[in-house]
């Protein structure tokens, strides 16, 4: 390409941080300590954050009446400030990629081939940054960032406004402001017929007493009388006087505890039909932050079964479409929510990026599990899915929706009481050796590669005393599984165990076995 | 063994499955169904012993020609018959076997207090088997292998014949890993009649009659099946 030689300085360099991992890295890295909520270390960022804001506050208020040591008020003027200036940067620097509009603005004019504009480039730079700035919360920043422009003493009452910052780093804070914002019609038309009714009140008095009482003599006065009153905090200190006055006060003492139920009615019940999603929000919020967690699709028979083994590993959550078996669930005291798994967004919520999540789809409908599976799959191709199979027919489709194991509860109920029938000796054996319950159970033990035994011979290890039926090794590397391996045969990192015994034997045998 | 006949309550989706296991391995085979498709169904698929049966009817169902070292099999789609038919051939019956599938989380309760010898409870085997996915991925995998005959390796039980050199000896002496197969437990008949795992660390006394269970490659379980035959090795 000819053109390449005359590609602008500017166009090189976009390249070069569109191509450098470690640009993209260091940017990934703070863009979701500042922004990601699912960012497992984005808490500890958070409270540092709020210790600085609320010892910031606390100095404001603690200055009023006592002296500061002067390294308080440096700390406060340097450390604080500086550290919300470099957020404040951080946050404008990680809202956009400026190489990436350069690129862009590049692939355009060549595409058009016009030579490349900087004035665009400059406006949509500008654009894109100011967008950021001139959101509430970049401004709430910003003045917290004044007070430390010491030349303006009436500056330090914006340190106030880092208090408003901490709504950014606790979340019920925003939640709350939300149902406000949701409720905006409503609030909107009680807080215009308030005025309404002030104004007018306002002025009715302001007309009857000016000359009469001696504590109304402006037309805020009386204004200030009327907010007072309908709010039915009566401070006592302006009163009306004549007869026409106290008709006026009463008529809107009326309205104002009649505004006030209102008020207060449409907040509540905002709030009761929010506070069941907050809570699911949290729920989900809460499952975020495992490490690995569990999505049960449908509260039927299965699920509630498997939850009723009590030794699930995982953290869980119940999703189900249906209001009367979220409310089952719940009532049987299982985290529930009321979503339907089928729908792209709802799978979406999940923290699929950092956590390792298991799906598992046991609804009696193969119609739905196929699409559930094929759903998470689409999410996030990591998800594990566990599905439930009614007819071995659509085993293919389930295999091409990409579940990673099949279960088909009628076979396999099917098949166990055949075993019982034919080989009983060997049933009892399954089902102890699978459940565990009470008797020995088959149990796996990884071999580390700082283990004692790694890289040893079989012959090292004394099964029989430890009470243990050696029964092979699932060599994972090569997806094979050796029954009954030779004595010489030499373990290796990675390789599985199998083994049978007691419980309390595997216990023992895994510490001696990791024990170096 | 294969001559002890298995009466099928109900033609249904369990039915057809275990029936058709059980033809397979060559049981004889006695099918009791109330519903006219059904009936046709068995009929279609090849099954000769077949009856029409209305389960409410006490005295048919008292006629029927049980032996007591029979096998029943209660596998109706309606586990409300399920639990009547069990009640009323333990009435009539109070020796024979009795196996069933339970497909609610409460009926395998219900049936067990019915007097079903073995219950397999269909929700608590599945929800077994996903927490097995979770918590044993290998083992769960190599034990479904094992159960569908997939990987050459399966379980296998023997009951020790008359005569077989096995008769009079202990456990710990016999030298399975020549025969390349793992004892995992034994059902001794002076113990009781539970499977005992061999982790227990008791050297049993074997006598004929009582039961092996074994793990190995189906050519070696097979092998090892004569050899116990045998009085000498």
């Amino acid at each position: 390409m000819p053109r390449e030689v005359h590609t602008p300085l500017i166009v090189t360099y976009a390249l070069r941080r569109h191509r450098s991992a470690r640009y993209q890295r260091v940017k990934g890295f703070f863009r979701d300590i500042l922004t990601n909520p699912d960012y497992p270390y984005k808490k500890f960022f958070d409270l540092f954050m709020i210790a600085l804001i609320l010892s910031s506050v606390w100095i404001l208020v603690h200055e009023v009446k006592h002296p500061l040591p002067h390294w308080v008020d440096v700390y406060d003027l340097y450390v604080v400030t500086l550290l919300f200036i470099v957020e404040y940067t951080l946050r404008l620097w990680v809202y956009s990629d400026v190489h990436e509009m350069v690129l862009k603005e590049y692939d355009d004019a060549l595409m058009l081939g016009k030579p490349l504009s900087y004035l665009k480039i400059a406006k949509r730079f500008f654009r894109s940054k100011f967008a950021y700035m001139s959101s509430p919360a970049a401004i709430i920043d910003l003045m917290a960032i004044l007070p430390g422009y010491r030349p303006l003493r009436v500056l330090r009452i914006f340190v106030l406004f880092r208090l408003f910052k901490l709504l950014r780093y606790t979340k019920s804070i925003n939640e709350f402001v939300q149902v406000l914002v949701e409720k905006k019609f409503e609030l909107l038309t009680l807080l215009f017929l308030l005025v309404f009714i002030v104004l007018t009140a306002g002025i009715a008095i302001y007309v009857f007493e000016t000359h009469v009482n001696p504590k109304i003599n402006t037309l805020f006065d009386a204004i200030y009388w009327a907010l007072v009153t309908i709010s039915t905090v009566g401070y006592g200190d302006i009163a009306p006087v004549t007869t026409q006055g106290r008709v006026v006060s009463g008529i809107i003492i009326v309205s104002g505890i009649a505004m006030i139920s209102f008020v207060t009615s449409v907040i509540v019940s905002a709030f009761s039909v929010k506070l069941e999603e907050l809570k699911e929000n949290r729920l989900i919020h809460d499952l975020n932050k495992e490490e690995a967690f569990l999505i049960l699709c449908g509260y039927g028979q299965m699920t509630k079964m498997f939850l009723r083994q009590k030794d699930y590993p995982l953290e869980y959550i119940i999703l189900d479409s249906d209001a009367d078996r979220v409310a089952a669930a719940r009532k049987d005291g299982y985290n529930a929510i009321q979503e339907d798994a089928s729908r792209y967004e709802v799978l979406h919520r999940f923290n699929t990026e950092y956590a390792h999540v298991t799906l598992a789809t046991l609804l009696n409908s193969d119609i739905e599990n196929i699409y559930i599976t094929l759903n998470a799959k689409s999410v996030d191709a990591s998800i594990q899915v566990i599905a439930r199979m009614s007819d071995r027919k659509m085993e293919h489709k389930y295999k091409l929706a990409g579940a990673d194991h099949l279960l088909m509860p009628d076979e396999v109920a099917s098949r166990m009481l055949l075993m019982a029938i034919e080989q009983p000796a060997m049933q009892q054996a399954v089902v102890h050796l699978l459940t565990g319950r009470s008797k020995a159970k088959l149990d796996e033990i990884l071999v580390h590669e700082h283990d004692h035994y790694c890289c040893k011979a079989l012959e090292a290890i004394d099964f029989k005393q430890h009470k243990l039926l050696f029964i092979g090794i699932y060599r994972a590397a090569n997806g094979e599984f050796l029954f009954n391996p030779a004595k010489e045969l030499i373990l290796e990192a990675g390789d599985v165990m199998l083994v049978v015994g007691y419980h309390i034997s595997i216990t023992q045998f895994e510490k001696d076995f990791r024990s170096v | 063994m294969a001559t002890r006949k298995v009466h099928i309550f109900g033609y249904g989706r369990h039915g057809q499955r275990i029936a058709s296991g059980l033809r397979r391995s060559g049981y004889p085979l006695h099918i009791l169904e109330q519903d006219d498709v059904l009936i046709r169904k068995a009929y279609a698929d090849d099954y000769v012993d077949v009856d029409q049966v209305d389960m409410t009817d006490d005295d048919r169902i008292e006629a029927l020609d049980i032996d007591e070292t029979d096998r029943v099999v209660c596998v109706m789609d309606d586990e409300h018959f399920n639990v009547f038919v069990t009640l009323t051939l333990r009435q009539f019956h109070p020796k024979v076997e009795i196996f069933s599938i339970s497909d609610s989380i409460h009926t395998a309760e219900k049936l067990t207090m019915a007097g079903a010898t073995t219950v397999i409870d269909l929700y608590e085997v599945s929800a077994t088997r996903i927490h097995n996915f979770l918590n044993k991925p290998v083992t769960t995998h190599l034990m479904s292998s094992i159960l569908a005959d997939k990987r050459g390796i399966s379980f296998h039980e023997y009951t020790i014949p008359e005569g077989s050199f096995l008769h009079g000896r202990n456990t710990e002496e016999i030298e399975f890993f020549r025969f390349n197969i793992l004892l995992v437990g034994v059902i001794d008949h002076e113990l009781g009649k539970d499977l005992i795992f061999i982790t227990e660390g008791i050297n049993h006394k074997l006598d004929s009659g009582d039961v092996l269970v074994c793990m190995g490659k189906n050519e070696d379980l097979k092998r090892f099946e004569e050899t116990i035959k045998r009085r000498t090795i």
